[in-house]
């Protein structure tokens, strides 16, 4: 029957465009549920009750009901909430790998302390801290032990040679350089080259300032993202020059705006990937004019126009370059005045 | 003709078919397109953001509540309540950020900031609202003569006296209004916005009964401050700077009970004190030396540091505003 011949032709022509059509549609629809669930997830996580915290006898947490809506999607209603734990590592966010060189001076446990209280509220966050020592000091370890971070406690001595001013024969070693390089090495060492675990790595020195806004940012690094810093550069503010398209073109510095990435070292963040790849990146160590240490690590990693502005297009500012002053000490005299054991 | 449109039709049908075999194919691999990526990152972060405020929404929605409702204590924890004068200078918000992360981990807080200015700025104001802490918002400005100038040392003149009087004064006033036992439980402690803290202080100044003190660091010129403990009680302070004040300790080293502050209306800072003697005006009027309270394993551990922050230095940044070319005053440092 001629007829039925041709339905059945135009059912088989049909038939599998309209598989096609659904599934493609169903592809795209799935993958942005499962990226919203898991922001609910996560955010249902941070107020968990606190059976995941142990050993606070005192208050507990209490976490109410959360829905999820069409457009704003957290509802959240909670009557209390405490930690002093890192959240609960989420499956599907980003490690992002805080990379942080430190020393021993009378502020160092103050820094430490401050910066561990702020790193506490930040999910899947892995704290890397390198000491400037011959060996782990036990005033580091003690504490990274105690405030429940994850962590990788590393040690590389600067040679005195390094630590001298400037001069011909040994110009100096901007500081945390070795530290830094350590840091990557590990990384590399650590993590093999087809890691398919996202993640980012961020410089962090330990007497910034850092809103947990940044830490979100930076967690969508593809390559290299930047953003501005306050206070470096003798400015209230140092930014990146973001043009019509959202593309870096330049850098809005007073001092050297010609570098090849006029940024300060709390201003960028790189995704794991890429410093797993490009395995010869490093900070230069020696000739490197002051100012351009980034730039010594940036420029075998990407070129400007691969750079992604964060911090909505470079206008806002998350990142406070605060320095501490050095405590005046002088009543400690000679022998020092004050009880030697105990740790400040 | 049959024949032709035939063939045409499996043809159709073979390459829809292969069509659809490559297009299921790609389905399980990783898609890497940057138009999907992206909003889906964006979303995450704005979702983050929105996190942030609505947690700060619903902390001042639940204390604007809670006179009406007659609620069990949510907790046994008695509330520390936190009063931090501030001003305007540069490093201002980046102080106040760390700052309130320190204080986002301590339970039953009560931030009372007190700004140094004569009406309240749109830069604490929307800070404390995306903080998500329990805040209270004051102001009172310092009259002139008894500020410091530009060229002034830190130690000339007293800071911030007027400014936790202030907090003081609005700690008696609403406390007045709290009913009951469990409004008058809790501790006041004088924080700086400069300094240091660690979480386990808050801890170990909850169980203040009248005044408990510990040590603090890099203070009065040495690594730091100390009371002398013997026997559970004080019995003198290790200080290097002046140890014949009544209580030689610095802002951050003791905390009061609410009790007593509420017993004692007229206990206040003493603007008019000489340097150094601004903490014994409050405290003599409230307790002896022997009533002290020591805490962190009996003053042999140090829980706060007094740090200070560096000045940034502007010198480009004035350059380029005498050429009228100075960052852009609109973003908020």
């Amino acid at each position: 029957m001629p007829k039925r011949r041709d339905v059945v032709a135009i059912v088989l022509i049909a038939l599998p465009w309209m598989l096609l059509i659904s599934v493609w549609h169903q592809s795209n629809i799935t993958s942005v549920l499962t990226a919203q669930k898991e922001v609910y997830i996560h955010v249902l996580n941070i107020y968990q009750n606190s059976d995941t915290i142990g050993g606070r006898s005192d208050s507990r947490a209490l976490k109410e009901s959360s829905s999820l809506q069409s457009r704003d999607i957290v509802h959240v209603v909670r009557t209390e909430y405490i930690y002093s734990r890192p959240p609960p590592w989420s499956q599907s966010l980003p490690t992002l790998h805080i990379i942080t060189p430190t020393y021993s001076r009378p502020v160092q446990k103050a820094e430490l302390t401050r910066l561990a209280n702020t790193l506490l509220h930040v999910s899947n966050l892995h704290w890397i801290v390198v000491e400037d020592s011959q060996r782990r000091t036990t005033l580091v370890s003690h504490f990274l032990q105690e405030k429940g971070l994850n962590y990788t406690h590393l040690n590389i001595l600067t040679p005195m040679t390094y630590k001298s001013r400037g001069d011909g024969r040994n110009p100096r070693v901007p500081r945390g350089t070795l530290q830094r390089n350590l840091a990557l090495r590990w990384l590399r060492e650590t993590f093999p080259l087809n890691y398919s675990q996202p993640g980012v790595v961020y410089f962090a020195d330990d007497d910034n300032t850092y809103s947990l806004q940044l830490f979100e940012e930076m967690r969508s690094t593809k390559k290299v993202s930047v953003w501005p810093v306050a206070f470096v550069g003798g400015l209230r503010y140092e930014s990146p020059k973001i043009n019509a398209l959202g593309k870096v073109y330049g850098w809005k510095t007073v001092f050297d705006p010609h570098r090849p990435f006029g940024i300060d070292m709390a201003g960028f963040a790189v995704n794991l990937g890429l410093i797993l790849s490009k395995p010869q990146a490093y900070f230069k160590l020696r000739g490197v004019k002051g100012g351009y240490q980034e730039s010594s690590l940036l420029r075998e990693l990407v070129t400007l126009s691969e750079l992604e502005p964060k911090a909505s297009n470079c206008t806002k500012v998350l990142v406070w370059h605060t320095r501490t002053e050095k405590p005046v000490l002088v009543n400690e005299g000679k022998k020092g005045f004050t009880d030697s054991n105990v740790e400040i | 003709m049959k024949l032709k449109l035939k063939t045409v039709f499996v043809l159709y049908f073979m390459v829809s078919l292969m069509g659809l075999i490559y297009a299921l194919m790609q389905l399980g691999q990783h898609c890497d397109c940057a138009e999907h990526d992206l909003p889906k990152d964006r979303a995450i972060s704005r979702l983050q953001e929105e996190l942030y405020r609505l947690q700060g929404q619903i902390r001042q929605l639940e204390k604007a509540k809670q006179p009406e409702k007659k609620q069990p204590p949510k907790s046994s924890l008695s509330t520390i309540f936190v009063i931090t004068p501030t001003y305007a200078r540069l490093v201002q918000k980046a102080e106040l950020t760390r700052l309130s992360q320190t204080f986002l981990h301590v339970p039953q807080l009560h931030w009372i900031l007190v700004e140094d200015s004569p009406r309240k700025t749109p830069l604490v104001s929307n800070f404390l609202m995306k903080s998500g802490l329990t805040y209270t918002h004051l102001n009172v400005p310092t009259a002139k003569e008894r500020k410091l100038q530009e060229g002034d040392p830190s130690w000339l003149k007293p800071r911030g006296v007027e400014q936790r009087n202030e907090g003081l004064r609005w700690l008696r006033e609403d406390r007045k209004t709290e009913p009951g036992d469990n409004g008058q439980q809790g501790v006041v402690y004088f924080a700086d916005d400069d300094n240091t803290y660690s979480l386990q202080l808050f801890e170990e100044m909850r169980r203040t009964q009248r005044v408990s003190v510990w040590p603090v660091g890099l203070v009065g010129g040495m690594k730091f401050e100390s009371p002398v403990v013997e026997g559970g009680k004080v019995v003198r302070f290790h200080t290097g700077w002046r140890p014949s004040r009544p209580f030689p300790m610095d802002m951050a080293g003791f905390a009061v009970s609410l009790q007593l502050v509420l017993a004692n209306p007229d206990a206040c800072f003493d603007g008019e004190a000489p340097m150094g003697f601004l903490e014994s005006s409050l405290l003599k009027g409230l307790v002896t030396a022997d009533e002290l309270e020591p805490k962190a394993d009996n003053c042999t551990k140090v829980l706060v540091w007094h740090t200070r922050t560096e000045k940034p230095k502007m010198k480009r940044e004035e350059a380029l505003q005498v050429q009228g070319l100075g960052s852009d005053p609109a973003v908020e440092v």
